[in-house]
């Protein structure tokens, strides 16, 4: 009996299974196609625009001129522009990894200047306090020795590590030998965040709204670049400059 | 047999795009570059919740969507079309993938505060998913009880 019935079952469900076999199938593969060209279609097409964030000011003017740390000659024939924020993994891999062959084989040799950008990301909660960080750190002459501890250390302090990266950061800047009460008054007091703002509003009217993101005179160049890729564009801009085909100077830089 | 060949059709897609969400985690979409940007995907993608167990979420959506693919597929044989066994492990999977995706939709509009519309796609097809196998389970047990 038990036999029968399920034998009766096997038979209905058997029976609408074939009713449309190869349709089914036809399906899947137009499912299968559509996926495969929506994976390829957004692996090859250019980056979004996105609107600016609304923690900026409506007119970013208000900011006045953006104040980048800079590294190297100010004068230098090619200037390299990188906007970063502290907290993305991009620009940590960046940092670690290719900036110090950037600055002895670029900067220090004196082929280019290179000036940091802040560029706080909404998605990471602890961009603004290291780029407090930084900049009181700027305030004693130590921002660079700050950036890179900043970023060697990114896995100890970033979203979702610390709700409070204040005592990781103050470590730091112990170790990198800052005057600490001097650090802690700036950086609790948010002195600098009219900079920070103002070097964010400076990425935005370049359309810059991903980080790390490099203007190299003018040329602008997206994401983790080995330094094979910067190193080409600094040669072509520093032919490009001696040949007078120079990109205009930007306002917003300042020497440190 | 017809809302296993939906599993199958939904589980199908859904493995399109858990693979967009893993390869755009992992950095390898998006310009090919390794960039961090502002969007609510990135955002959602980029929060402290889209890693679980220690394994990206995405990644374990593409797992949930390969399996559920496969055993809706198998299950299409003649052979385990009356198989109330395959279709109980089917609403398992239904299940497991729509209680988990309605926590991470929670989690995106109350914690995050960021809609990623593709973890939306996935919802939806989890959903469906689990509606679909509910439906296949509920069917064979009328079939066992009208004979």
């Amino acid at each position: 009996m038990a036999a029968n019935s399920s034998g009766r079952r096997r038979s209905r469900r058997a029976r609408s299974a074939s009713s449309r076999p190869n349709s089914f199938y036809l399906i899947l593969g137009a499912i299968a196609l559509v996926g495969v060209g929506g994976l390829a279609y957004v692996a090859l097409k250019p980056e979004p625009a996105v609107a600016p964030p609304a923690e900026l000011p409506a007119d970013l003017a208000d900011l006045g001129p953006a104040q980048p740390y800079v590294k190297g000659n100010p004068d230098a024939p090619v200037k390299i522009h990188e906007f970063a924020d502290f907290e993305c993994p991009s620009c940590a891999r960046f940092a670690v990894i290719t900036e110090p062959d950037v600055r002895t084989r670029i900067v220090d040799a004196g082929r280019a200047s290179l000036s940091y950008y802040d560029l706080p990301l909404p998605q990471h909660l602890h961009s603004y306090p290291a780029s407090h960080a930084a900049a009181c750190a700027d305030e004693q002459n130590r921002f660079w020795e700050m950036h890179d501890k900043i970023y060697e250390a990114q896995d100890s302090w970033s979203t979702g590590r610390t709700n409070n990266p204040k005592n990781i950061f103050r470590d730091m800047a112990r170790a990198i030998g800052l005057n600490l009460s001097q650090w802690e008054e700036c950086y609790d007091s948010k002195k600098y965040q009219k900079r920070i703002d103002a070097n964010h509003a400076e990425a935005i009217r370049q359309g810059i709204n991903s980080t790390p993101s490099f203007i190299v005179n003018g040329r602008v160049l997206r994401g983790a670049i080995s330094f094979d890729e910067l190193n080409r564009a600094v040669t072509e801009a520093a032919a490009a400059a001696q040949s007078g085909d120079t990109a205009a100077p930007r306002s917003g830089d300042t020497a440190r | 047999m017809n809302k296993r060949r939906t599993v199958a059709a939904l589980a199908l897609a859904g493995i399109f795009v858990a693979l967009y969400l893993t390869l755009t985690k992992l950095g390898l979409l998006g310009g090919g570059a390794l960039v961090c940007a502002v969007g609510s995907c990135e955002v959602v993608n980029a929060s402290r919740w889209a890693t679980f167990l220690g394994l990206p979420v995405a990644v374990w959506g593409l797992g949930y969507y390969l399996v559920t693919f496969t055993l809706a597929v198998v299950s299409l044989q003649d052979r385990f079309g009356d198989s109330i066994q395959v279709s109980r492990g089917l609403v398992f999977l239904g299940a497991t993938g729509f209680l988990f995706s309605a926590w991470l939709t929670y989690l995106e509009l109350f914690v995050i505060h960021a809609i990623c519309q593709w973890c939306v796609v996935s919802a939806v097809l989890a959903t469906g998913i689990f509606v679909a196998s509910l439906l296949d389970y509920r069917e064979l047990q009328r079939l066992a009880v009208s004979d």
